[in-house]
């Protein structure tokens, strides 16, 4: 068990009988972050009817319909579980889930059981609910897939029955064939592929013809130009019953590529469900005085000029100046540091990040629209346009290739024309049909999605369309510092004895104490088990603590907290770290040094992309001394600290400028500026929340040396793609002169394309064979 | 040879049957969630059909 959390799911689960989960699931379900409220009652807000309409529904007979977006779903053995132990909760009646869409469909009866229970209860399995919103753009992806599907299983069906058709008329062929039958079959061929080629390949046509307006030649010109006049060309031939006819090519090609697309975007669109978004951090519920009382009230209630209570450990709901209270906010929201700044009367709260220490009173500011975090987001949403766009590997061929194909095509016809001009047409078509880059549009598709398959079984998440060739492209690697090479908390790191205590017993002094604070300082100390219990413990916001025991006072906290109670402390040892003292009234005990602690497997990382020949880098918002030291003991050269996220964008985009391919290792919210910039990048999230996270790739399961793994996957999958392109043009160079001569009847064009596509996609699937990486649980 | 003319009209009729089945699912939304279907053969000891009539049955209580 890796976490408390951990346990209680698998207490639960083993409780109510689901234990065959465990058997069941795939992948890894995330590690449930520690909550600092409550569990229930973030809930509670949500049994007020005025904040359910959004995503509830009440049925004729007094059941509630609800739709929760579920943060957290990694399998089908999740959905499993949930739908599981959902319906054996008296007055649930239906519960299904949808891994496609992260969605929870429930039907309950809002009598016996509240929402905001159904919250809770899934929140203990482990997974985030929030209400389900539907926007334009996932209605949008949904339409689309509908559409894919409805287009590939049209083209299913006609390839069936114009293969049967095909079948009697190769038989005819070799056999011999009376006329009018002939000519029936080829009339029905003609028929159900011509809707085909309507209903199916029109995305084809289209797309090609939205790129050639502009000038591209796309993968899809070459396509659209070989079905349309394979079948025109058919058509001809069945009108004038002479030639030849294609229809089962044509037709076949149709239904082998839109399954490669579908099944590639179908491996990238389950997590591109969940885009950025940034407000999906805020908390739902806000706390208002109105009227003289606190009252709860859905956050899109809360207007400006209101008061509101922001308890220790919550989210700040809103842009606010605080009214009364002192405490301390954590802000790696924005500056990805882990040390909060201690606020007080007349400072500024910002939406999104987290109040560690105490109860604050704060007057709001504005609607979220004016917040920072909400400029933040608009920051994302540019950087995104100002992203370069590497062209597809796929495209730059297709453009060589419809040149080379039409070069062949007219050659053969001029030859043909002086040598037997009645062949001409036949002959010119058949090098037409034979050069059908089938294989050669399915080489790319196939190996993105094997290859994304294969990441999300070792614990990366593919999302971005076109990352991988941008990954294996990569020729500059640049890490974000605090939670990315580092673990991102603070850990002891270094203790300097003052009196004549042993370094255990310091300590011990200073776990006791700390034990009473909920200061990020603290959780440094938490795995020292405290000895006697001290009495009478003060804390003082932004200090420190001052305790009891065995009669003797003793401190523990920062510098000037210290000093005022024993003169005799000496200055901290160096500034590279961040340093707390111990002390009773008498004499000073111990200075306890705390560091961000370098990653283990940063080193092995860094060592395997410098051997890869990558050049790196260190960009840092952080302005100690601590940035360069870490990155010379790594030995990463390029080192810039103390970088605003402005500063960060402008050295990606100069890298850029130079001909340079960015990867961005960041990790999470205040990194989504640059990591949408860079060329390919990577959050390391422990993504417990892909909404907030704005990366190609999303490291689920917090092991850096997956960034390196990744691009390795990136590079075989490039080598893949190439091997795929070589079979392919090579097939259709040694197909083409055979063709040109007049060697190559109908049939056995139609079975060399099978093959060659077939030889691609179980090259393509490779790229899935790699053993699955032991996880850490 | 001459039920060709009769059977194959047939037959296409039939696959235009097919083809409206398959539209009328996919607009039902049946073709939503590809995943969860192969799993849901594994859940041998409860049927979702039997856990909802249980609670089903716990409602009414």
């Amino acid at each position: 068990m890796c976490c408390p959390g951990c346990q209680a799911v698998a207490a639960m689960i083993a409780g109510s009988g689901l234990d065959n989960f465990y058997r069941q699931r795939t992948a890894y379900s995330e590690r449930p972050a520690a909550s600092e409220t409550p569990v229930r009652e973030q809930y509670l807000i949500y049994d007020q009817p005025e904040l359910t309409d959004a995503f509830c529904q009440t049925q004729e007979d007094g059941s509630v319909s609800a739709r929760l977006l579920l943060g957290g779903i990694t399998c089908a053995a999740c959905t499993w579980l949930i739908e599981q132990s959902l319906a054996s909760v008296p007055g649930v009646t239906e519960a299904a889930v949808n891994l496609q869409q992260s969605r929870l469909d429930i039907r309950f009866d809002p009598l016996v059981l509240p929402l905001s229970e159904i919250f809770t209860r899934v929140d203990a399995l482990g997974y985030r609910p929030r209400p389900f919103q539907a926007s334009a753009r996932r209605e949008q992806m949904r339409a689309e897939y509908r559409a894919d599907l409805r287009r590939l299983g049209v083209a299913g069906f006609g390839m069936m029955q114009v293969g049967m058709f095909a079948v009697a008329l190769h038989a005819g062929d070799i056999q011999g064939i009376q006329e009018q039958y002939q000519g029936l079959l080829r009339s029905f061929s003609l028929l159900v592929s011509g809707f085909i080629v309507y209903y199916s390949a029109g995305t084809f046509f289209r797309t090609a013809w939205r790129h050639l307006k502009q000038g591209a030649l796309v993968m899809d010109l070459p396509v659209a130009l070989a079905i349309g006049l394979a079948w025109l060309a058919s058509a001809y031939a069945t009108v004038s019953g002479s030639g030849q006819v294609y229809f089962d090519s044509v037709v076949m090609f149709t239904f082998f590529l839109l399954l490669g697309r579908f099944l590639e975007a179908r491996v990238r669109q389950r997590h591109a469900n969940n885009w950025f978004d940034a407000e999906s951090a805020l908390p739902d519920a806000v706390s208002l005085r109105r009227d003289g009382r606190w009252i709860t009230v859905p956050r899109s209630q809360a207007d400006q000029g209101e008061v509101m209570l922001v308890q220790a450990g919550q989210t700040i709901p809103a842009d606010a100046r605080v009214l009364s209270g002192n405490s301390a906010v954590r802000e790696d929201t924005f500056n990805g540091e882990h040390l909060p700044r201690t606020v007080s009367i007349g400072d500024t709260i910002y939406a999104g990040t987290v109040n560690v220490e105490a109860a604050l009173e704060a007057e709001i500011l504005g609607s979220y629209a004016q917040s920072r975090l909400a400029a933040l987001q608009r920051s994302v949403e540019v950087a995104e346009t100002e992203k370069p766009r590497l062209a597809k590997m796929a495209d730059r061929i297709a453009s060589w290739f419809v040149a080379g194909v039409l070069l062949v095509t007219s050659a053969t016809a001029i030859a043909w024309w002086h040598i037997a001009p009645e062949q001409t047409l036949w002959v010119a078509l058949s090098v037409l049909v034979i050069s059908c880059p089938c294989a050669l549009a399915l080489a790319t598709p196939a190996a993105l999605a094997s290859a994304a398959s294969a990441l999300r079984a070792t614990g990366v998440i593919v999302r971005g369309e076109n990352a991988l060739e941008s990954l294996s492209r990569t020729t500059h690697l640049i890490f974000d510092k605090t939670g990315t090479l580092t673990e991102g908390k603070l850990a002891i790191s270094r203790v300097e004895l003052l009196g004549e205590l042993t370094e255990a017993r310091a300590l011990q002094l200073a776990a006791g104490l700390q034990h009473w604070s909920n200061h990020p300082v603290s959780k440094a100390f938490s795995h020292i088990q405290p000895g006697e219990v001290f009495q009478d413990v003060n804390y003082k916001v932004g200090a420190g603590l001052q305790g009891k025991l065995d009669g003797r006072q003793y401190r523990v906290g920062s510098e000037s907290f210290c000093r005022e109670f024993c003169p005799a402390l000496p200055p901290p040892p160096d500034e590279q770290r961040y340093w707390i003292a111990l002390c009773d009234a008498q004499s000073p005990l111990a200075w306890i040094g705390l560091d961000d602690t370098l990653r283990a497997e940063a080193k092995a990382v860094v060592r395997s992309a410098l051997t890869g020949g990558l050049e790196l880098g260190l960009l840092t918002g952080d302005s100690s001394p601590q940035g360069k030291l870490l990155a010379r003991e790594l030995g990463i050269d390029d080192v810039r600290t103390g970088m605003e996220p402005q500063q960060k964008m402008q050295r990606v985009q100069s890298l850029q400028a130079t001909g340079a391919v960015v990867c961005m290792v960041g990790d999470g919210l205040n990194d989504a500026p640059v990591l949408s910039l860079a060329d390919s990048s990577f959050a390391v999230a422990g993504a417990t929340d892909l909404a907030r996270t704005q990366a190609d790739f999303v490291i689920v399961d917090d092991v850096l040396t997956r960034v390196t793994d990744t691009w390795q996957k990136a590079r075989d999958c490039r080598r893949i793609i190439l091997q795929n392109f070589a079979w392919a043009l090579g097939y259709n160079l040694s197909a083409i002169p055979l063709a040109a001569t007049g060697h190559v009847p109908p049939w056995a064009a139609a079975i060399g394309m099978s093959l060659s596509s077939l030889l691609v996609v179980a090259n393509s699937l490779r790229l899935n064979r790699s053993p699955a990486k032991e996880k850490g649980l | 040879m001459d039920s060709l003319y009769l059977l194959i009209p047939v037959a296409l009729l039939l696959v235009a049957l097919g083809i409206k089945l398959l539209l009328w699912a996919i607009d039902n939304g049946q073709y939503e969630d590809l995943d969860k279907e192969a799993w849901r053969i594994l859940s041998d000891d409860k049927s979702p059909e039997r856990s909802d009539s249980e609670a089903e049955s716990k409602t009414d209580d």
